[in-house]
């Protein structure tokens, strides 16, 4: 059973408690299966709040999600198996040490024994972390974390990645590396749906796109096609530029 | 299983390498329980400023149980009951009284007293004038008993108090009722030469006992007050690094990622909470040992642990669910450590005080009294205050626990609504 969507997402909105502007204005996004989809947008344009929604850590106000053709409330306890998150904010237990962080979180996932163990030391060699491994999380530096933070999310491997911001604040070795890290998950059969607001970095990374602003999307697509659909469009940054009369800086 | 087992691991792994949480659960108790120690006296000094409630039975009806009472009452610091609930009181009601430590003294002045005092002086009168004929045989001669209840929980320096007060109040009376037989001799015999004889060792003898269950011979000391006392505290102060541990899980978005690992969510807690029980139990096993093992080393006393161990288990378990569960709740309800922090310990302080852990519930004036019944620290210091000093079984014991359990039920209950709410 292979799906061609991934993941639908129909008129989503949301807004927080105690909060009287919307989140999230009715948001729709199609996003292929086997996709590496980028879900760009300025900071406070509602990226973190969607991919909340998508893996059902947040409750939304109106609309409907479905991951692989099942409904996410009603397939939580089968769709979160098939979702790893890599949050935002490094999701690690700092007074572990990485191995310590991955085997606690191998082993909630219900791996265990030597393949947990092979697994853990397949994917900190991957990450250039095998040798630092031993160490606790708060001994290291930003980009380390973030790497190993990507880490615990797919240690399960999950058919569909979600990734929230993963490269911002990072050093350029440490996004190389986790770039070249999403390439091959996604040549390897995995959905990447991932957020930034480097426009750059996703025109390169994303095969298809989604460039959101105050909770509304303002276009979505193909990333080739879109940049080739006008004339004045030479890059995503141009693009968003067009669309909304403003340069993507914060 | 296994995953409850793996988080166990974690919690245990984290609280290790937690220094100033480990600092907190298990030295600060230690350090405490050696300065209270220390301090105790002047703690109990205080206690002589308040008046104290003691149960009386005059069954004399004469001159000794008389003075007595009038002896006691003069000194203000004390108020005599004779009745309870409006009745007359009887020998058992007030050992029973003393006994549930709701009176911590009960004086019962036999009904022999002063005639057998009067005896005892005759003789002595009669035998300083050197009489013919001895109107009483030696053998008669015993000293009158007037008989002291303590409760057990009252410090020995009080208790020291109590009965040199009664020894003179006494012997006041003897000198006296020796003085105006010997005068009335003296006027009858004018002119005779006589040297008063003085038995030192008094005509009336306190006999001293501890109202206790069975458990009769136990001697109430600071270190069975100061012992249970702070590790009930310590046990409570695991909040800290408790709700840290919570509130770190949550900030870092740890908990975020447990609740999208299938099953993990309530797993985890639940990890948490036998960790941290298990951690109460400890610090208090500790502090036993600091009771056992170290405060003698100092000249204080042994402790003695009674010998309902397996009531002692349960009040064990109860208060640290107490204790675990108020770590929960506010971990829940607060958005940073410092907010738990801060008024966690400040709540603690001051249950503490209240539950009559700084000064015990009785030395309290009489409206705080009531107070302290509101303390979930009151409660399990009053449980182990029945297993130690009073002998209590589990039986005893079984309302505070429940209480200390039902606390600990109310205390997740708020805790887990509180987890939910964050949700969003
Ligand atoms: N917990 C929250 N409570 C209230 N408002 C929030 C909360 N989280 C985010 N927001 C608001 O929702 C909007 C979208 O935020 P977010 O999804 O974090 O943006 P992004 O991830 O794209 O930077 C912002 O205006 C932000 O202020
Ligand atoms: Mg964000």
């Amino acid at each position: 059973m292979q799906e061609k969507i991934a993941i639908q997402i129909d008129h989503i909105s949301k807004t927080y408690k105690g909060s009287t502007q919307a989140a999230l204005d009715d948001i729709s996004l199609e996003i292929p299966s086997r996709a590496r989809f980028g879900l760009l947008g300025p900071n406070g344009a509602g990226k973190t709040t969607s991919i909340n929604i998508l893996c059902g850590l947040l409750n939304y106000n109106k609309g409907s999600i479905s991951i692989k053709g099942m409904k996410l409330e009603k397939k939580y306890k089968k769709i979160r198996r098939m979702i790893g998150l890599v949050p935002q904010d490094i999701a690690l237990y700092d007074t572990l040490t990485a191995r310590e962080n991955l085997r606690f979180i191998g082993e909630m996932y219900g791996l265990k024994g030597k393949e947990l163990k092979n697994r853990i030391e397949e994917y900190l060699e991957m990450v250039g972390l095998a040798h630092t491994g031993h160490k606790q999380i708060r001994n290291y530096s930003g980009g380390m974390k973030k790497r190993i933070n990507l880490v615990a999310g797919i240690l399960h491997q999950p058919e569909i990645l979600i990734l929230d911001e993963p490269t911002a604040g990072v050093d350029v070795q440490s996004r190389n590396m986790i770039l070249q890290f999403l390439h091959e998950m996604n040549e390897k059969g995995t959905t990447i749906i991932y957020t930034s607001h480097y426009l750059e970095e996703a025109e390169g990374l994303c095969s298809s796109i989604a460039i959101i602003d105050y909770g509304k999307v303002i276009i979505q697509g193909e990333t080739k096609e879109i940049i080739g659909s006008k004339k004045e469009y030479t890059n995503l940054e141009s693009v968003f530029l067009h669309l909304t009369g403003r340069k993507l800086r914060d | 299983m296994r995953k409850l087992g793996t988080s166990i691991i974690k919690e245990i792994i984290i609280l290790i390498r937690d220094k100033a949480g480990l600092a907190i659960i298990f030295i600060m108790p230690m350090i405490l329980i050696f300065v209270m120690a220390l301090i105790q006296d002047s703690t109990f000094r205080k206690m002589d400023e308040t008046s104290l409630s003691v149960l009386f039975i005059d069954e004399d009806c004469d001159s000794v149980g008389l003075a007595i009472a009038q002896g006691l009452v003069r000194s203000e610091m004390i108020v005599l009951e004779k009745t309870y609930k409006g009745k007359i009181l009887d020998r058992e009601t007030l050992i029973r009284l003393v006994t549930e430590g709701k009176f911590q003294i009960g004086i019962i002045v036999p009904p022999d007293a002063t005639e057998k005092l009067k005896i005892k002086a005759e003789y002595l009168i009669d035998k300083a004038f050197e009489d013919e004929e001895f109107p009483v045989a030696e053998s008669k001669i015993n000293p009158s008993t007037i008989i002291l209840y303590f409760d057990p929980v009252i410090k020995q320096s009080f208790r020291e108090t109590m009965r040199i007060s009664l020894g003179k109040l006494t012997y006041g009376i003897e000198s006296k009722m020796v003085f105006d037989l010997f005068s009335q001799k003296v006027s009858e015999l004018l002119e005779l030469e006589s040297k008063l004889l003085y038995d030192p060792s008094g005509i009336l003898r306190l006999e001293e006992r501890s109202a206790g269950n069975k458990h009769t011979e136990i001697i109430p000391n600071s270190v069975q007050h100061n012992v249970p006392a702070w590790a009930v505290f310590a046990m409570f102060f695991i909040l800290i690094p408790l709700t840290g541990n919570i509130i770190k899980e949550r900030q870092s978005g740890s908990m975020l990622r447990i609740r999208l690992m299938p099953g993990s969510y309530w797993i985890t807690i639940l990890a948490k909470i036998l960790v941290y029980l298990l951690i109460s139990m400890i610090q208090f096993t500790l502090m036993l040992m600091v009771g056992i093992f170290i405060l003698p080393l100092f000249g204080l006393p042994l402790l003695d642990l009674g010998k309902h161990f397996f009531a002692l288990f349960v009040m064990v378990v109860a208060t640290g669910l107490a204790a675990t569960g108020y770590g929960l709740a506010l971990g829940a309800i607060a958005n940073t450590h410092e907010q738990a922090a801060s008024f966690g310990s400040v709540s603690v302080i001051i249950l503490a005080a209240l539950g009559g852990i700084w000064v015990p519930v009785f030395a309290m004036p009489e409206m705080m009294q009531k107070f302290s019944l509101v303390s979930p620290l009151n409660w399990g210091l009053e449980g182990f205050y029945a297993i130690f000093l009073r002998g209590s079984g589990l039986i005893d014991i079984l309302p505070w626990a429940g209480l200390l359990t039902a606390f600990c039920m109310i205390s997740m209950a708020v805790a887990f609504y509180f987890l939910r709410l964050k949700k969003n």
